[in-house]
């Protein structure tokens, strides 16, 4: 099979594994689907548009601006919203709902302030890419695969060799055992808010200068970061990249060799074949509440 | 004049969506965001029907129903064993992979052109083709799903759902056959959205899959949740104040292009503030709360 599919699906597996691991990080610490988590994505791109064309900041100083904004979205949603709701035992379906309702008002409000129109980010001229091993890979897409790669590995050894990243798994496992331990669960959501927004953040941004932006991308950017989470196992970090790689591997295989608009059924299939068959992932540990 | 039957027309067909997945979400407990793709293959093969082969009007609503229940198993079949958010992820799943095959199946749904020209149907000898038809049609429709869905909701088979709201794992033990249950309702409740569809194809006469988004099975849930879980009169309600509160914007005066934007932003924002404020909605009897 041509290398350039190979590279593609190697490409959008990285975005797709970033966007996996901030979901998920979420997901474990605060147990529910953070829905809005897709409209950060998208946030995180308009951000940098705003900072380059409104304001003519280099996209060097943008980048980190829109992840601090996005970090922000993330913890104030946090504060303001569902912690408040958690406090009143509110259950996962309430979350799920307010969290829908934010991404619909977020998305909404990013249509109206910039048009549903795409639009590019600056990243200088337009480069034929870089030839690997017969397949041709543009500079961006190169650094969305190494920034990808970065934070990943970053997450994951904060996860497993920090005494904050203990914390977070503390909390993942049972937020009142950790908090009867010592440890401020409530900070420690808050700070996994912002920092799996950052991330998602930063995600949008590389995607958005690979292949433009548009207000609604966030959705369907988030379904794959779930497929991958889903499939590859929420609880581990290397799993979800394994299901990334998953995802971006057959979208783009299954768009080669069939046709480019089944590309999303092909991967949403995918997923709830995951679902189905192994809903703890390929990698995960069995969850309580899946089957009854 | 002309107008206003529109809105009520509208709110008619939305009551019995909001009615069909109340049964499904505010009675039984599952948050099923799909229902829009249930909808949309009742307006597809009434559509269809209507165009290739000129069926009569009962025949086309019957094959709506029949098509929806049909998906509705196949949607069902795996996401009903799934836990809370699995289910809705599923859902999610299913109502997104409906829309692509609606959006590419171009030979036979006619992809994003859609299908115009939907002929009108012809009820007892009438053609309906005037707004007051379509009231009269669409009303009569609603008042017999709400009639229908009445009747479950207070048999004992109503009850079992509302047991396996409050707790699944009780009600099974209780020796009820939760899935068969469950598989039940939710079959039932795309059955009842798929003559929502119908209407709504023979009134507009035309149909695209831009109408049966994820954003539409976002607005029928809100239609559910803002009338209340668990009250069908709360779903009457919800969708008469989701239908005619963003008409409304129009005679505020707002600019046609960014209607459409604020009219999801209020959508979004009342999720969000009833799930804040009032998670039982206007008058439901059920708050969606944790276990």
């Amino acid at each position: 099979m041509p290398t350039q599919v190979v590279a593609n699906g190697v490409i959008a597996a990285s975005a797709y594994a970033l966007i996996g691991v901030s979901f998920a990080l979420i997901y474990r610490v605060a147990r529910f689907f953070h829905i809005a988590h897709g409209v950060i994505f998208t946030a995180g791109a308009y951000c940098v548009f705003l900072c380059q064309v409104f304001l003519g900041l280099p996209l060097a100083v943008c980048i980190p601006l829109a992840a601090f904004s996005c970090a922000s979205f993330g913890a104030v949603t946090e504060l303001m919203l569902f912690a408040p709701l958690r406090r009143r035992g509110a259950s996962p379906a309430i979350l799920l709902l307010a969290s829908l309702g934010t991404y619909v008002v977020m998305q909404n409000l990013i249509s109206l302030l910039f048009g549903n129109d795409m639009k590019a980010l600056r990243v200088g001229p337009p480069t034929e890419g870089v030839p690997i091993l017969g397949a041709r890979v543009t500079p961006v897409q190169l650094a969305t695969l190494c920034t990808a790669l970065l934070l990943v590995l970053a997450v994951a050894g904060v996860l497993r060799c920090t005494d904050t990243g203990r914390a977070v798994r503390a909390v993942a496992d049972d937020a009142e055992l950790a908090k009867a331990a010592g440890v401020d669960s409530d900070r420690v959501i808050l700070w996994t808010f912002a920092v799996a927004s950052a991330l998602v953040g930063v995600a949008g941004v590389l995607v958005a200068m690979d292949v433009g932006m548009t207000p609604t991308m966030g959705l369907a950017a988030l379904r794959m970061g779930v497929g991958a989470a889903l499939g590859g196992g929420v609880g581990s970090v290397g799993g979800v990249a394994l299901g990334a790689l998953v995802l971006g591997m057959a979208q783009h295989l299954g768009a080669w060799k069939t046709a480019a608009q089944w590309q999303d059924t092909i991967a949403f299939g995918l997923l709830l074949l995951f679902l189905l068959v192994r809903p703890q992932g390929v990698l995960g540990r069995p969850l309580r509440k899946v089957t009854v | 004049m002309e107008y206003l039957l529109h809105i009520l027309i509208l709110i008619g067909i939305y009551v019995i969506a909001g009615v069909s997945l109340n049964l499904v979400c505010g009675y039984t407990g599952l948050l099923s965001i799909a229902h829009a793709a249930f909808y949309g293959v009742g307006a597809y093969a009434a559509a269809l029907l209507g165009l290739r082969f000129h069926t009569p009007f009962a025949v086309s609503l019957a094959a709506g129903i029949v098509s929806a229940m049909i998906l509705g198993v196949i949607v069902g079949a795996p996401s009903l064993r799934l836990h809370e958010d699995y289910f809705v992820i599923a859902t999610f799943g299913f109502q997104v992979i409906t829309y692509s095959v609606m959006n590419n199946w171009v030979s036979f749904t006619g992809g994003p052109l859609g299908l115009p020209g939907i002929p009108q149907p012809v009820v007892f000898g009438m053609r309906i083709s005037s707004h007051w038809g379509f009231l009269a049609l669409t009303w009569a429709l609603a008042a017999l799903v709400f009639v229908f869905a009445r009747t479950l909701v207070r048999s004992p088979f109503g009850r079992v759902l509302r047991a396996v709201r409050e707790d699944e794992v009780l009600a099974q033990s209780l020796g009820k056959d939760v899935a068969r249950q469950k598989m039940t309702i939710f079959v039932v409740g795309a059955g009842l959205a798929a003559i929502a569809g119908c209407i709504y194809a023979w009134y507009i006469t035309f149909i695209d899959p831009t109408s049966f988004t994820v954003q539409e099975s976002i607005f029928m849930l809100a239609i559910v949740i803002l009338g209340g879980p668990g009250n069908l009169w709360g779903s009457v309600l919800g969708a008469v104040f989701l239908v005619s509160v963003p008409e409304m914007l129009r005679f505020v005066g707002m600019p046609s292009s960014i209607a459409a934007n604020m009219r999801q932003i209020l959508y979004g924002l009342a999720l969000v503030l009833l799930m804040m404020f009032r998670p039982q909605g206007l008058i439901g009897e059920y708050e969606l709360r944790g276990k």
